[in-house]
């Protein structure tokens, strides 16, 4: 029974690595879609994909149930009404880091007005240009 | 006797998987309209990983935003501007 918790265990942490791994390889794709495709409107969509992978290795890192076996954790809500010190004792115990959880929460938002911003700055080029290829804006005189 | 926490490891690795799938699609296709689908399936499949690594209040607010809003805005670029990338 001993050796099939620990071989479990390691299932988990090969799963976990890979979906890690998936991750970084994503951040990998959208650092080539920002920078080698010619549209503008691949570039934003390449560009939200690149600030998504960064949430989620952050939520990652404050994910307190990784596979080596620290604890079970449950998400950082309190779900008593009046607390005593004990219940704050033992959700500290259990629950999730909410830091990165409250940073991913703003920067989802500031992503979204970024993403807003670029939208309509190539709404503008696309007007003025005639194209929204970034070879051909470059090319382009005067 | 599977473990319940096997099951979760096995979901997050397969959202993994299909997330990345689905941004290698939405890199290399031509027809923005199917890359801005397939980048909404990415973001189903980091919904999934938010909800597995303990947080369901980030994936409340992401599945409206990123399989909502971030669609909708750029299928309105593209019907103001063009609908296919160039190749070169």
């Amino acid at each position: 029974m001993r050796f099939l918790k620990v071989r479990n265990m390691d299932i988990n942490g090969f799963l976990f690595v890979f979906m890690l791994s998936t991750i970084m390889l994503n951040l990998v794709i959208s650092l080539y879609g920002v920078f080698a495709r010619p549209s503008l409107i691949k570039k934003i969509i390449a560009l939200t994909i690149l600030s998504d992978s960064g949430n989620v290795l952050a939520i990652a890192v404050g994910f307190r149930d990784w596979p080596s076996g620290w604890s079970p954790s449950t998400p950082p809500v309190l779900n008593v009404t009046s607390p005593k010190a004990s219940d704050v004792v033992s959700f500290a115990r259990v629950a999730v880091d909410p830091l990165p959880q409250a940073l991913v929460l703003t920067a989802v938002v500031i992503g979204l007005a970024v993403m807003l911003f670029l939208v309509f700055l190539t709404l503008q080029i696309y007007r003025l240009y005639g194209t929204t290829d970034v070879r051909k804006v470059a090319k382009l005189k005067g | 006797m599977i473990e319940p926490k096997l099951i979760s490891y096995l979901f997050m690795a397969v959202a993994g998987a299909l997330s990345l799938i689905a941004t290698y699609l939405a890199v290399i296709e031509k027809d923005l309209v199917k890359a801005v689908i397939y980048s909404a399936i990415q973001s189903t499949a980091y919904t999934i990983l938010f909800y597995l690594l303990m947080a369901p209040d980030i994936a409340l607010v992401y599945i409206p935003v990123a399989v909502g809003l971030y669609p909708a805005v750029v299928f309105f670029l593209i019907k103001k501007t063009e609908r296919f990338e160039e190749s070169g």
